[in-house]
Order: structure tokens, then sequence, then C-alpha cells
């Protein structure tokens, strides 16, 4: 009996829920979308994120660049120049970018051993200038065109630190990677200049409304950041199909053989005992598979941008890729917060005033802590 | 609820502001999204961009390929060897092999800064072999023949390569064996001097020791295989300095051999 009469009931619920669903559901997903994207856009107007990361990237790609000039100098004409013509690049290179005509400066000089070895030192005083940050509003994009028209002139021996260098400093060209730890932030924080587009841009003040700016600067570090998690998530990935990754051996094989065993003693250490040979190569497909996700929790972060930092290191010491390593150990620092790299500046500073006081033998007076560099939002969290 | 949909409105930006930050937003967009598919391997997602986009966007600047050591990892070296017929007083001797991927690769070796010339030859070795093995067992006994005499050689060589099969692999191989000898020539002008009139390359493969018998002390490497290459005559592009050959490669020498 009461079965029957709570049936109606029963019924109606359900209807009254069905059309709550309908009436609410899209209501509330519209509130969603809006205040993610009310959340993004302040997230990409207001501050300019991984300022110190940027910073970072900047710095150790213009040592890695430094780096390949230095250990290359010697063989220069050899790779690169007239003693390397038998390849049949020199008349006519195979890679794309030496026929772009604003690429094309060291093509243009390849055969004269002097003119280029002047733009190669050229180069080399640009990188430093990248280094310190001196006026890198105009010396980045000129060291980039050099760069490329150098590195490119014989693709036979370059390798994917290249690319990866070419494509992130692309994005760099978008960021403010002046801002920190650079010869322009010095200048910046003692005067903001007026005075003609050329003069501002010499002296790296504003030209642009700040907004737009924050914008450039924000759009390339997603892009930056995007590049490389899908870098080592495809790298994982295309490992994966192979026998030796599956079965464990993967880092035996390169390592001894005469180019990537730079160090066979070293190579014979690392894959005598089978179960390190399995946990290295399998580790690291699984430490490049989970990378993107990783990124998303503070401790995972920490571990898995631990675990590429070592990745690189054994890379570039036992493979013989010093600078592949390098490139991409200094994009990684995109990941690592401004608050830390921060927290970190601290540091540094507190210790070497703890030093120098007790150095100097001086009474220590009443410590302060000094503010800490101003970081410009609460909550520069890389990842959304 | 009102809140937040009051919040978008309150935060007073002007509207260029909105129309330039989503017009930015949609091109990190498509870059993010071309990226994406550069990089993976090719799916059906690829013809939701329309003609040659995708490559005319991503070539040459953003050009990568990230299967590095995958999905297989190289396994062995490629070596390549090189003599030479010199001629003193009108008579012709040989000399014996020169491995000159030994040589550069020893700029390598104990080297924590490696500089890229290490790698030329054992690069050039790597192309050689596989456009040599693209070509058909016809073709390749030809490439094992000498071609050497009179001035068109490279002519006559040529013809007897495409004659069998007019191919893309044909086509490759002849570009290689240029380049290649071109290498071998600078090699044995530096090493025995103006003297040289013919040049002989060999290049070959072999794979390291199996990783299950790596401890074994006994243990031998593979067999060699080896890509026979018949006697050539000489070949230089005109832009080569050869000066600047030979400042690099002799002093390597040197270190190998203590010559």
């Amino acid at each position: 009996m009461s079965s029957t009469e709570s049936t109606p009931t029963v019924l109606g619920r359900v209807r009254n829920v069905v059309s709550a669903i309908f009436r609410d559901v899209p209501k509330a997903l519209a509130v969603t979308v809006l205040a993610f994207l009310t959340w993004l856009e302040g997230w990409l107007l207001n501050s300019k994120k991984a300022t110190y990361g940027v910073a970072v990237a900047r710095i150790g790609l213009s040592i890695a660049a430094l780096g390949i000039l230095a250990s290359n100098f010697s063989t220069r004409l050899y790779t690169w120049g007239a003693g390397g013509a038998w390849s049949g690049d020199v008349a006519n290179p195979r890679a794309d970018f030496p026929h772009i005509w604003f690429l094309s400066a060291f093509q243009l000089v390849r055969e004269s051993p002097v003119a280029f070895t002047i733009l190669y030192l050229f180069v080399g005083v640009l990188a430093v200038l990248v280094l310190v940050g001196y006026r890198v509003r105009i010396v980045m994009p000129i060291f980039l065109i050099l760069w490329i028209s150098l590195v490119e002139l014989q693709t036979m021996i370059g390798d994917q630190g290249d690319n990866m260098f070419r494509i992130a400093f692309i994005a760099l060209l978008f960021t403010d990677a002046g801002k920190r730890w650079s010869f322009d932030a010095r200048r910046r924080a003692r005067r903001e200049t007026r005075g003609s587009l050329f003069v501002r841009a010499w002296r790296g003040s504003r030209i642009l409304p700040k907004w737009s700016t924050n914008l450039s600067h924000n759009l390339a570090v997603i892009a930056l950041a995007c590049q490389i998690c899908m870098v080592y998530v495809s790298g994982a990935l295309f490992k994966s199909g192979g026998l030796p990754w599956q079965n464990g051996y993967a880092i035996y094989a390169p390592l001894h053989t005469q180019r990537f065993g730079t160090w066979p003693e070293l190579s014979t250490l690392f894959t005598t005992w089978g179960p390190l040979v399995a946990a290295l190569s399998v580790g690291s497909v699984l430490f490049q598979v989970i990378f993107a996700g990783a990124l998303l929790n503070k401790w995972t972060r920490r571990m898995v941008l631990l675990a590429m930092l070592s990745f690189h290191a054994g890379i570039g010491l036992l493979m013989g890729l010093p600078w592949f390593s390098l490139t991409m150990v200094a994009v990684d620092a995109i990941f690592i917060r401004d608050t830390t790299w921060a927290g970190l500046v601290q540091w540094v500073k507190t210790k070497s005033r703890e030093r120098r006081l007790i150095e100097d033998s001086v009474d220590i007076p009443q410590r302060r802590e000094a503010a800490p560099e101003p970081v410009e939002e609460p909550e520069p969290q890389l990842v959304p | 609820m009102t809140s937040t949909q009051t919040r978008l409105r309150d935060v007073k930006r002007p509207r260029v502001v909105r129309i330039v930050t989503l017009l930015c937003t949609l091109v990190t967009v498509w870059h993010i999204f071309a990226t994406f598919l550069w990089i993976s391997p090719p799916t059906q997602i690829r013809t939701l961009v329309p003609g040659n986009l995708l490559t005319s966007y991503m070539i040459p600047f953003f050009g990568q390929s990230w299967s590095v050591f995958a999905p297989e990892p190289i396994n062995g070296d490629l070596i390549l060897k090189v003599r030479a017929e010199v001629e003193k007083d009108g008579k012709l001797s040989t000399t014996d092999w020169v491995d000159a991927t030994a040589v550069e690769l020893a700029m390598s070796h104990h080297n924590l800064f490696p500089p890229r010339a290490a790698n030329l030859g054992t690069q050039q070795a790597m192309e050689y072999k596989n456009s040599f093995d693209a070509l058909t067992p016809a073709q390749q006994r030809v490439a094992g023949l000498g071609y050497y005499k009179g001035t068109d050689w490279e002519k006559r060589l040529s013809t007897s390569i495409t004659n069998l099969a007019a191919t893309p692999a044909a086509k490759t191989y002849l570009e290689k064996e240029r380049h290649t000898l071109a290498y071998a020539t600078q090699v044995a002008r530096a090493v025995w001097g103006k003297d040289v009139v013919h040049v002989q390359f060999q290049a070959s493969r072999q794979n390291v020791i199996p990783f299950a018998e790596r401890n074994n002390p006994e243990a031998k490497k593979p067999a060699l295989q080896i890509v026979n290459t018949g006697w050539r005559g000489t070949y230089e592009y005109p832009q080569q300095d050869e000066g600047a050959f030979a400042d690099v490669f002799l002093p390597a020498l040197k270190d190998v051999t203590g010559k």
C-alpha cells in the first residue's frame, strides 16, 4: 500500500533532480569556465612568471654556446669551414638555414679562415653578453641569428641539443630574459629612461605597456614548458617500443660504442652489474614518461627534476655530450618556482654576509634578515 | 556564482587588451598544437591541419625529432679505413690502411668536452654504408669494382650503377660515395702527400659484444660487416682547404699511432 503511494513521489523527486541537472549544471559549468578565464587572464597579464628560471635558461644556454665554441675552436675549420668542404656542404649546404639570407653569414665567410674565425670569436663575445645579461633585447636576437648560421653549417654532426637550443632560445626572445641576474636588471633598477625608441631599447627601458610584455613573457614560458614536456614524454614513448628498453639493457650498447663511450672505463663500471643497467635504462624511460604529470605537485616535481638533472649529468659525462645535457638542464630550470630561486638567493646572501662579518672579525651586529628580493605575485606556480 | 561572474566584469581591462590577449593566446595554442603533432608519430589528427601547413610552419625553425636512441639505441661502431696508391719515381705502390674514424674518435676519448670533429668520419661511414645497403646486389657488385682510369671514371661508374636501376637509392648512393671519396682523398693527401694518385676506402660496421656476454672475458665482438668499394681516382671539391683538414687530422693521427 505504502509503496504505491510513494511511487509518484519518487518519480517526482527524480524529475526534480533531472530538471535541476539541466538547469544548474550548465550554469555551474559556465561559472567554472568564467572563473578559469578570469584566473587565466590575471595569470597572463598581471605579472611575469618564472623570471628566475628564464634567467637561468638564458645563462645556461649561453654557457652551452660558449662551451661548444671553445671545445670546437681548434677544429672549427675542419668541422665547419673549408677543411670540411669534402661533405659537399660548402658548395651546397644540406640544411635549410644557410639558404635563408639572414642566417647565411657563416656560409658567406666559410671559405675564408680569417673571416670565419673573426665571426666565430664575435659570436663568442655575444654569448658572453647574453650570459651577463648585457642589453639582451638587442644582443639576444643578433646572437641567435649568428648562432643558427654557425651550427647549422654542418648538420652531419649536430644533435637534438641544437634543435632544443634554437627552439628554447626563440621562446626566450619573447620573454623578459634580462629581468633577473643581469646588467640590464641593475641598470633598470637604477633609473627608468625616457627618450626615443632606440634610446629606450638600448637602455632596456619600457617601450610597450606592461600588460603586453607580461603576456608575451608568460605565453613564451607556457610554450617552452609544453615543448619540454612533449620532448620528454614522447622520448619515453618512442623508447618504450624497443626491446632493449623493455628488457632493461638499453644503456649498455651505446656506452660501448666508440662514439658514445668516451670514457670506456666508466662505461664498464656502469654496465657490469646487471641490476644497475636495468635500473638506469628503465628508470630513464619511467621518469621521462611521468615528467609532465609529476610537475603538478611540489614533491614529485622536485623528484622528477632531480632525476632529469642526474639523467643529463650521466649523458653529459658518460656519452661525451656535455653541451646537449647543459642545454636540456638549462631549460628545465623554468620549472623551479621564483620563490624557490629567490629563497636560494637570500640564503646565499645571508651566508656570504655571515662569512664576511666573521672574516672581518667585527662584532656581529644584530643580524637583520634582509627583505627577500621582490617576487611579484604570491602564486608563481608555472603549471596551471 | 554571481560574484565570479561579476569578477570578470569588475576587472576593468580595455577591450583592445582582451582582444590582443585572445589573439596571442590563440597563436600560442596553435604553436603548441603544431609542436605536439610534429613531435608525436603521425596520426589522423594531422589531417585536421590543411595541406602543407604543419610542415611549412615547423620547418626549419621548429624542426626536431625526439626518437633518439629509440626504439633501439645504436649498438655498433662504424669504421672508415682509407688507403692509397702513391706514385714515386714512376712507380706505383699501395699504402697500408689508415683507420680514419679511429683517428678522429681519439679526439673525444677521455675528453670531457669532445669536439664535433671527432664524429665526422663515423657519421660519413654510416651514411655511406646505409646508402650502399639500399642498392641492389648487382649495383653493390659494381660499386666494388675499380673506377679510376682516365678522366671519365666518375661518369662511367655513375652510368654503370644507374643503368642497372635508376632509383632514388642509386642517386643517393652516388652522392654519398662522392662525399666519402672526397673525405678519403683528404685523409690520403694529409697522410701520404701530393703523390697520391688513387684511393680506396672501406666502410664497415662492428657491433658491440652482446649484453649477455659483457662480463665474459672470452667474448669477442661480432664479425665485421664490410662494404667493399673499389679503387677510385681522387676527388676534391674546389672549395676544399687541404691545410685546414691536415692541421687537425695529422696531430690526431700522431696521437693514435705515435708517429
